[in-house]
């Protein structure tokens, strides 16, 4: 119990944090306990639903699989930092009108998944946009709303 | 109609796209939270000699230790009471709750859990329905006899914990007059919901002894009653708030972890939080019932069935949990929605040493179906007709009875729904490529309804608010709203509606057996009617018109032909406050409602891959019997994914065990469908309005998965002749029949 707590800093949406943190801790941990962003959700804690999806300097990662100390220095997008400001990211209206999401707690990774899509690929097939969120399950849509979602808001971005 | 019949976005949709819905796990409160762990059986039939918790119970950062000796002796159980939370002399499967740790952080409570020193006596164990029925069988409840259970429990008798025939006509006489006779037998194994979020729950105990408990569950009245009923506390001292839901599709419905954590909470005085891990959830959370299944049909040769006779034993797990709900419901489903002269049915639900099963999307109907509709299509194939034919030929229709099912059917819709979904696949020109085919099926739901009650209330600026009890799922909350605003005329905007907790709801149905629009809407649209009856009094009155006279559109109330002389409700909202009258509200009730059948028939495309038995959805084509459809939007995404949930059943899952421990709890190795393996679900909706719905809707998450897996099975015969009887067609199964072109058994 009496570990090391290792000091950690890294840009969250913008907002730059300095912690101390078990060096055990995931970075979906810190994330949900140390800093009360509960948006990312927990799913299975292995890597294998992608609820807990955001962006680590650009890339696309299961926050449950990384150790916090390994984001040190990075910056980190998560769905809280997705249409800042009271204004929606194309991507999160077009989930609301298409029905894209049910129970709503696969759509915080699943957004990141599809922002991080349209972030690299602005115009995507419908087969691109189902290969981008390969790794994030849903069990409520069957996923055709979520890809109509995702062609809807590149059109619109 | 302006509201009803819009598919709208979701009331909460804005939270849920912005990551602020606050789920189980998201509850957070002032003060520390403690971390709870369960510890569970390793072994999944087993006599407790001793529990030694005093080492767990010294490990710095252990805030409370629980186990059977800190509740009360209390054996819980809907149909009978044969559970005790946590186990006080034996252990029944892998996971049953011996004790529980509260600890300041995760890891010493994981630590707390191994210092607990148990000692077992290992039992012979049974897992499989039709074994534990044998003689000589490992006895599961020594003392079942003697639990108290209500009175439908018929024929309980060692392992079996209930057993009843349902008979319709003479049997005997059927299988007499018919010209040939089918029998086979099929298996479906357990799967499990797999809602992304497992279950969780936050629970604190203030000064005064009350509990509350945050939790995300479709049945909060359920959960205050269990937790209630363990703790033996007065309903007032129990406060349910549930939580937005990540997924339910029944199995959260039964306590699993709530009174753990406030057994924790009222030893330690804090708040505790426990959270399954998936493989925790995998293992204990309520799944699907095993199901054993053997048909013998008897038919004329025009393709008449004559005589059905079924035989179903469930496997329903340590304890009975919602085993008797899904037997029944098995009773009603066996023969499938058809006229049958004569039938019989026998069903089985039986102990085994593993998770009780509990209520999972229809329970029983997508494994009756996949037998009951599979054996259809073999008949119809050996009697050289084409299957949509037989179905039509035998579908059942308005005013017949199914067995059981409780009286004459209305708003029986199967032939248009089978129809409807034939011609939108194009049935008549069938895929004729090699190792493609295509197949269908009918399935069949009936939605009851429990009571039910809503308040609707006129704010003071003419906007309304609804008082429900009833957890959104499906976005039945959301229907709520369209069914008030068009009853007064006003837009979903001007609504507001959300769930609220069992301390301020009033009673409200279960978010479960596709009842909640039914019920909860009815009463939610009586309490709009008579809101508006009140706005229409007070306003005749201002007006000096007939209530008769009065038109309440666009947040207005005026004279018919004169528009300019009217209130705004705002108005008519402060009115009432200096009104003798007093505020504007109404809380209404719905009763019990009787079983309305809903229809669902699938049409496959699929193409089999020689060299790996590989099944691959080409198309898929729903059609269903909704009624009206308050909302398309929700509706068509409810049918979607409960498709691909059935095509995961047919296809992909199932939990798979050795000594009643799960072996693959794990997504990587228990295998939902990911958009990869999806198809494109082609929904068609039969709107008929039907009789007692609000505006006619009918229920609709589970009629949708019923047909799935029986749809895949027959597909894959139709593209490579083999006949699978065992669930799931995983590749192995398909290649191996292929292989050695099983086609009876």
């Amino acid at each position: 119990m009496a570990e090391m707590k290792k000091r950690l800093r890294v840009t969250i949406n913008g907002e730059r944090y300095e912690k101390e943190v078990s060096p055990a801790t995931s970075l979906l941990d810190f994330l949900r306990t140390d800093l009360n962003l509960t948006g990312t959700k927990e799913g299975c804690g292995e890597g294998e639903c992608g609820a807990c999806s955001v962006i680590l300097d650009g890339r696309l990662v299961d926050s449950c699989l990384i150790l916090a100390v390994e984001a040190d220095g990075q910056e980190i997008q998560t769905i809280e930092g997705v249409g800042r400001h009271g204004r929606l990211h194309p991507l999160q209206k077009a989930f609301a009108e298409k029905g894209a999401a049910q129970c709503g707690y696969c759509t915080p990774g699943m957004i990141m998944a599809a922002k991080y899509l349209l972030d690299h690929n602005p115009s995507p097939t419908p087969e691109q946009a189902l290969e981008a969120i390969a790794g994030n399950l849903c069990r409520c849509t069957g996923y055709g709303s979520i890809v109509d979602a995702i062609l809807s808001a590149a059109k619109e971005r | 109609m302006k509201v009803v019949g819009q598919g709208l976005p979701r009331v909460e949709i804005l939270e849920k796209v912005t990551g602020q819905s606050v789920f189980g796990a998201d509850v957070r409160l002032p003060g520390p939270i403690l971390f709870g762990k369960i510890l569970g059986s390793p072994h999944a039939h087993a006599r407790i000699r001793s529990i030694d918790t005093s080492k767990a119970e010294r490990l710095p950062g252990v805030k409370a230790v629980v186990t059977a000796q800190d509740l009360p002796p209390v054996r819980f159980g809907r149909f009978v009471r044969d559970e005790e939370y946590f186990a006080r002399t034996k252990v029944r499967l892998v996971g049953d709750r011996i004790a529980a740790v509260a600890a300041l952080d995760e890891e010493t409570a994981e630590e707390a859990l191994r210092l607990i020193k148990v000692d077992y006596e290992v039992l012979p164990q049974v897992t499989d329905a039709l074994e534990a029925m044998r003689q000589g069988a490992p006895l599961i409840h020594e003392e079942y006899d003697q639990y108290h259970a209500i009175s439908m429990m018929e024929g309980r008798k060692g392992n079996i914990c209930y057993h009843k025939e349902t008979v319709q006509g003479d049997i005997a006489r059927g299988f007499q007059e018919a010209d040939r006779i089918f029998e086979h037998r099929f298996y479906a194994p357990m799967v499990h919901q797999t809602y992304i979020e497992p279950h969780a729950v936050l629970a604190r105990v203030d000064a005064a002894g009350k509990v509350t408990v945050w939790v995300p569950t479709q049945a909060q009245f359920f959960i205050r009653q269990s937790v209630a009923e363990i703790f033996q506390l007065p309903l007032i001292k129990v406060r349910v708030i549930p939580t937005e839901i990540g997924g339910g599709f029944g199995g959260k419905m039964l306590p699993t972890v709530e009174p753990a954590a406030v057994a924790l909470a009222r030893k330690s005085g804090m708040a505790v939080q426990i959270v399954m891990s998936r493989a925790e959830d995998f293992q204990v959370a309520n799944p699907r019932h095993p199901c054993h299944m053997r048909y013998k049909t008897g038919v004329k040769l025009d393709g008449t069935i004559v005589a059905r006779e079924v035989e179903v034993a469930l496997g329903t797990g340590a304890y009975c949990g919602i085993g008797a709900v899904t037997s029944q419901r098995a009773e009603m489903l066996a023969a499938g929605p058809y006229r049958i002269p004569n039938v019989k049915i026998d069903v089985y639900c039986v102990y085994t040493n593993h998770a009780n099963c509990g209520p999972y999307r229809a329970p029983a109907g997508p494994q009756l179906a996949f037998a009951s509709e599979s054996q259809i299509d073999i008949i119809a194939r050996e009697l050289d007709l084409d299957p949509v034919e037989i179905r039509l030929k035998n579908a059942i229709q308005e005013g017949d009875q199914t067995p059981a099912c409780g009286g004459p059917l209305e708003s029986v819709h199967a032939k248009e729904t089978l129809l409807k979904a034939a011609e939108a696949a194009g049935w008549g020109a069938k895929p004729r490529e090699k190792n493609r085919g295509r197949g269908i099926a009918l399935g069949y739901w009936l939605v009851g309804g429990y009571a039910s009650s809503a308040g609707v209330k006129l704010n003071e600026d003419g906007t309304v608010t609804v008082m429900t009890g009833v957890v959104d799922l499906s976005g039945t909350v959301t229907s709520l709203g369209q069914i008030v605003a068009e009853v007064l005329g006003i837009e979903l905007d001007d609504v507001h509606v959300r769930t609220a907790d069992s301390d301020f709801a009033p009673h409200s149905t279960i978010s479960a057996g596709s009842q909640a629009l039914r019920s909860m809407g009815t009463a939610t649209k009586m309490a709009a009617e008579e809101v508006k009856k009140q706005i229409m009094e007070l306003a005749a009155d201002k007006l000096e018109a007939e209530t008769s006279d009065l038109v309440v559109e666009g947040k207005r109330i005026y004279v018919r032909g004169s528009i300019e002389k009217g209130l705004s409700l705002g108005q008519v909202a402060q009115l009432s406050l200096m009104h003798e009258r007093g505020p504007i509200v109404s809380i209404q009730s719905s009763s019990h409602f009787p079983n309305q059948p809903a229809f669902s028939a699938h049409v496959t495309d699929v193409e089999v891959d020689p060299e790996t038995g590989g099944v691959k959805i080409l198309r898929y084509v729903a059609a269903q019997d909704v009624g009206t459809a308050i909302n398309p939007l929700s509706v068509t995404g409810q049918i979607q994914g409960s498709v691909m949930q059935g095509l995961g059943q047919a296809l992909s899952e199932a939990c798979v065990f050795a000594n009643g421990k799960m072996r693959n709890p794990t997504f990587l190795d228990y295998k939902i469908f990911s958009s990869l393996d999806a198809p494109r679900v082609e929904v068609h909706l039969v709107e008929q309005a039907a009789g007692d719905g609000p505006f006619g809707a009918k229920g609709i998450g589970e009629p949708s998965i019923i047909p799935v897996p029986a749809a895949v099975a027959n597909a894959v015969r139709d593209a490579v002749g083999v006949t699978i009887f065992d669930l799931p067609l995983s590749a192995e199964r398909v290649r191996m029949a292929m292989r050695e072109k099983i086609t009876q058994r």
